[in-house]
């Protein structure tokens, strides 16, 4: 369970609010977050995972603070950027899934077996000593994807993973996330996607404005989006 | 894309090495090469490594690429030499770049990364007590995996330069350059943050729970 306490972030530098102080329990199974570009999705989505710090207020995974335990939450906490390249740490896709068995397998011998098994299930058997930088965007965030659910987090939070793929992949990653029996928060900018979970929080201006069912959220945002460009609502 | 001095199996004698004698030979090299400075000898030393690069057979054009590179960066070089007056200093330090250049991609090009890795992490062994064991070989990956990356952020910075017709202004290419690394380094920190690498070296290692997760089923 993800739970916000008035959680809070500012611009370091300026003090501007980027996140406005938030409260939130996230249990559902299927969580959606969408909202315009430079709104705070990204920064909520952070803040899960302790890759961001509210300057106020707690957020907790589990009961654990993010910001006493954060390697702790981060190990229930799988994270997927939108960037497969910035996730992507190991030259080869082998040696960067092996990464994420470190802590979990010590002999090596099985570290490349379950590196290989997971490499497999995924999608990519034959990738294995493939330069990273020679795979294509959909197949990178395959990777990345595998290298997330090797360290067996029990919450996957995704920020925008499909943003930068084709269609083809985009179905692929969406469906393939969609199918994980972990908890699930995904950003994205794709409305429909966005409708298929339980449960769907709009962000604007640094603040959750809408929060619960899906479609109630997609017509919400569209409105908001729509008054912002016209000056009047639909 | 084919980056210079990755791995590529084959069964030369330098193929068959171990990661560790070449490494040290290559280290050795490096020693002999400074120590001799006549102009003769440098250039002999120069051509036996060119030699032992064309015998691993490097991928053709990105080797001639690199070559015509280091050569263009020896020559100049030498040129600087040679107009202090120093004519055969100048010979000297173009071999000298030439003949290393070479013997280190030979040794990259005939070892797997991983073997490399290994041995970055045993010679840091005995400082583990300051540097935990899995830093220095994750050092190295990173850079190995940053060198692609900063190629194609130099790349894409002189075209979107040349698109914006400044391609003559040398800020034009080297500040987005600089950020955007800087940038790619920030990221790349996150990344690791995420992944909780290098969480051991800051908290007691917690002994891992074998917890498996139900794979995923692909979607095909
Ligand atoms: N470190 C930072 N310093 C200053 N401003 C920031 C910083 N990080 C994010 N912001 C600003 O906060 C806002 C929200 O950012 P973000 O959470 O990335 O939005 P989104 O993911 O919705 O596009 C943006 O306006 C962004 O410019
Ligand atoms: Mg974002």
């Amino acid at each position: 369970m993800i739970e916000f306490k008035d959680a809070a972030v500012v611009a370091p530098d300026t003090g501007v609010p980027i996140l406005h102080p938030t409260s939130l329990v996230l249990d559902e199974q299927r969580i959606t977050i969408i909202g315009a570009n430079g709104s705070g999705k990204s920064t909520l989505a952070r803040l899960i995972n302790g890759l961001a710090l509210p300057v106020e207020g707690q957020v907790l995974v589990d009961g654990l603070d993010t910001r006493k335990y954060g390697s702790r939450v981060r190990r229930k906490v799988g994270f997927l950027f939108t960037d497969p390249s910035q996730q992507l740490i190991m030259p080869t896709a082998l040696e960067d899934v092996m990464l994420s068995l470190r802590r979990s397998v010590r002999s090596k011998d099985e570290r490349v077996k379950a590196a290989l098994a997971a490499l497999e299930d995924i999608g990519l058997g034959n990738k294995g000593d493939v330069s990273v930088n020679a795979l294509s965007g959909g197949q990178r965030q395959l990777l990345a994807l595998a290298g997330v659910l090797t360290a067996t987090p029990t919450i996957v939070v995704a920020d925008e993973p499909t943003t930068l793929l084709d269609l083809r992949w985009k179905a692929h990653v969406g469906a393939l996330l969609h199918a994980l029996p972990i908890q699930l928060v995904e950003v994205t900018h794709d409305l429909e996607a966005a409708t298929r979970a339980q449960r769907t929080l709009v962000v604007d201006d640094g603040a959750v404005v809408f929060d619960g069912n899906p479609d109630d959220a997609v017509a919400h945002y569209r409105d908001l989006m729509y008054r912002k460009t016209v000056g009047t609502s639909a | 894309m084919i980056v210079l001095g990755t791995y590529r199996a084959g069964s030369s004698p330098l193929h068959r090495l171990p990661a560790l004698a070449k490494v040290l030979g290559l280290i050795a090299w490096g020693i002999v090469t400074m120590i001799f400075t006549d102009p003769v000898t440098s250039l002999g030393i120069a051509a036996a490594a060119v030699l032992l690069l064309i015998s691993v057979l490097p991928p053709l054009w990105p080797t001639v690429k690199g070559m015509a590179f280091i050569v263009i960066v020896a020559a100049l070089a030498a040129a600087y030499q040679v107009y202090r007056g120093d004519f055969t200093m100048g010979i000297d330090i173009a071999a000298d770049l030439v003949g290393l250049f070479s013997v280190s991609i030979a040794v990259t090009t005939s070892t797997p990364m991983g073997e490399l890795l290994d041995l970055a992490a045993a010679a840091f062994r005995p400082f583990r007590k300051v540097i935990p064991p899995a830093i220095p070989g994750l050092m190295f990956a990173i850079m190995i995996r940053a060198i692609p990356e900063v190629a194609t952020i130099m790349r894409q910075s002189r075209d979107a330069a040349k698109a914006r017709g400044v391609q003559r202004s040398p800020q034009a290419l080297m500040i987005p350059t600089a950020t955007r690394t800087v940038g790619f380094a920030l990221d790349l920190g996150a990344a690791l943050h995420a992944r909780g690498i290098g969480d051991e070296a800051t908290e007691d290692a917690v002994p891992a729970r074998r917890t498996r997760l139900p794979k995923p089923k692909p979607t095909q």
